[in-house]
């Protein structure tokens, strides 16, 4: 009998044994290939509340389906993999493990917000999709992406001076995400400059990126930014259970 | 000399239709086969009703309490109608208890049976103790005991309600839609929640008829407000490995087949015709519609209108209907008594 639902069947779950013999009876070689089960066993309850805790997530829990996301997704139409409602799905069901069959492609959304505005429900699938982003790189299912990279260089400027310092930014991200400095466009891009700019400010940038100047009082600002973003981050951490995570490690550290 | 008018059935249409015609001045006997009125709400101990959230012993009582206290209304409990002759304006009834009444029209207000989940085995209802109906849940909570396991009285941890229990079901030759339970149901489990913060419920379902104003009151409010989760599927069985229930079907938007562990497994029961409706029928010498329903033979012109001239019906005995609109019913028909009675005068 032909098999109708083949796509179904995940090639890693095919089970070929050279030798086995069950019962008696030898079921060795290809034919006698086993296919794993794909029966959910368990939801895991907490991670609905877990992507809801992060930004963006916090209106997964209205999503009832319609699939207007992933008509609407720009992304989709390249790469029929990515799919918001089956990923809101798995989120709210709790089924973890299928969603992180689909970890390496999740980053891909391009925050254009079309399924923002065809949402019925108002579930903001965007944000959904960036704060799953965000909770595959803090559980370390994925390593921090580019952009987190950026992220932290962009906040970690404003918070130590106010200001931001453009040429800084750029160093730091290409540092911190192991990329040479001397790439053919921003050669270009400097050498362009220098030829159209004007003297006195490229002087000014020049000496910008040498001791870059803070805002004016900009200290007691800096602190309550850093205390908001310590906040913000220990309730993500408790709602993540990393910092019992974290607890464990250090214990077993010291052990 | 005018003669009364002959209710058949004391719950929420019932009560309308008794209570409409005593407020203008018309006799009538009201007959009910259980030992008070009320009807299902008050029979089967109704929680919060749909959609004012008022308790069922507070609204529904209050309306037997009104037409109790109608001195234009008599009321016959433990009686039901063994024959009925006559022509509209004269009719004559016999009832169980031996009385014989007269009556110028008669509105059936008979109602619905509830469906029996037996019926549905592999669900496992009759079988485990942990799978109860709707109905059930709704007497833990009227009663104030809270949703408790039978079994052990435990608090539930995780809690399924399973839709369409003896609805849209053709193996069961039960193909309507019981209109109610999926109200219901949300209703529920967001009580469920309300009292039991730490218990997740999920509702299976094959499509959410939570309709008109109930979308937003019932469906989203579960979900945006109480976290109650909604899985497309139609379970295939319900058993048990000796501690939990376990619930196998397929999540048909995931294509993956599940097999998930209960506290405790509710079916969301529907609507059958009453199961006396083809004593009824014979008895009234009315015709039933093609599920076993009272059958409405004017949609347009008289409210509901029977097959047989002079004989009414109204509420749940139609077909699945909420509490407000079968009210509405007894009222209409009432209406459409006392209009049909000025016609035949006016015509003799």
């Amino acid at each position: 009998m032909p098999i109708h639902e083949k796509s179904l069947i995940r090639p890693e779950n095919l089970k070929t044994h050279d030798k086995l013999v069950l019962d008696g009876i030898d079921v060795s070689g290809h034919w006698s290939t086993f296919i794993e089960t794909r029966v959910v066993s368990d939801y895991n309850e907490a991670l609905e509340e877990e992507i809801s805790a992060l930004p963006g997530g916090e209106y997964i829990h209205r999503c009832w389906q319609c699939g207007s996301c992933t008509n609407s997704c720009t992304v989709h139409a390249i790469n029929p993999d990515f799919n918001p409602r089956f990923w809101i799905y798995l989120i709210r069901m709790g089924m973890e493990s299928e969603l992180l069959r689909d970890k390496d492609i999740i980053w891909q959304c391009v925050s254009c917000n079309k399924c923002t505005y065809a949402c019925p429900r108002d579930v903001v699938p965007e944000g959904v999709m960036k704060a799953t982003a965000h909770w595959l790189e803090r559980k370390g299912h994925t390593p921090k992406s580019p952009s987190t990279h950026f992220d932290e260089v962009f906040t970690e400027q404003v918070i130590a001076t106010g200001k931001i310092e453009e040429s800084r930014t750029i160093r730091r991200f290409f540092k911190r995400t192991n990329q040479g400095l001397m790439q053919s466009w921003m050669v270009e891009m400097v050498k362009r400059m220098l030829r159209h700019l004007p003297i006195g400010l490229l002087s000014r940038m020049g000496l910008a990126t040498f001791i870059a100047p803070r805002t004016s009082n900009w200290s007691s600002a800096a602190s309550a930014i850093q205390e908001y973003i310590d906040e913000q981050h220990d309730k993500q951490d408790k709602a993540l259970s990393l910092s019992e995570l974290i607890d464990v490690a250090q214990k077993d550290a010291a052990a | 000399m005018s003669k009364p008018i002959l209710i058949i059935g004391g719950g929420p249409a019932g009560l309308a239709a008794a209570h409409s015609l005593g407020t203008v001045g018309k006799q009538s006997i009201l007959i009910e086969k259980e030992d008070r009125l009320g009807g299902a709400p008050i029979l089967s101990g109704y929680a919060k009703l749909v959609p004012s959230g008022e308790w069922a012993k507070d609204a529904i009582g209050g309306m037997v309490k009104r037409v109790e206290d109608n001195e234009n209304v008599r009321i016959e409990t433990g009686a039901k109608v063994v024959s009925f002759n006559g022509e509209p304006g004269n009719f004559t009834a016999k009832l169980s208890n031996g009385n014989t009444v007269e009556a110028e029209a008669a509105i059936l207000c008979s109602g619905f049976t509830h469906f029996d989940s037996v019926n549905k085995p592999e669900w496992g209802f009759g079988t485990y103790e942990d799978v109860v109906t709707t109905t059930q849940v709704e007497q833990m909570i009227s009663s104030g005991q809270g949703v408790r396991c039978p079994s052990d009285s435990r608090k539930p941890k995780r809690v399924a309600i399973l839709l369409c229990v003896g609805s849209r079901d053709r193996q069961i030759g039960r193909e309507w839609c019981s209109k109610i339970c999926c109200t219901v149901s949300s209703n529920l489990a967001m009580e469920i929640r309300e009292e039991l913060p730490d218990c997740h419920v999920y509702i299976y379902y094959m499509d959410i008829r939570t309709f008109g104003l109930y979308e937003t009151k019932y469906y989203w409010r579960s979900q945006e407000e109480f976290k109650v989760k909604y899985i497309k599927a139609r379970i295939a069985e319900v058993t048990s490995d000796g501690e939990k229930l376990i619930v196998k079907g397929e999540d048909t938007l995931v294509k993956r087949p599940i097999t998930i562990p209960f506290d405790m497994v509710v079916h969301a029961i529907g609507m059958d015709p009453n199961v006396d409706n083809d004593e009824i029928a014979n008895t009234f010498g009315i015709d039933l519609e093609q599920h076993g329903f009272i059958d409405v033979a004017n949609r347009y012109g008289v409210m509901g209108a029977t097959s047989r001239p002079g004989v009414y019906v109204a509420g749940a005995a139609t077909g699945p209907e909420t509490i407000d609109d079968s009210i509405a019913q007894g009222h209409a028909a009432a209406m459409a008594v006392l209009s049909g009675l000025k016609e035949s005068a006016k015509s003799a």
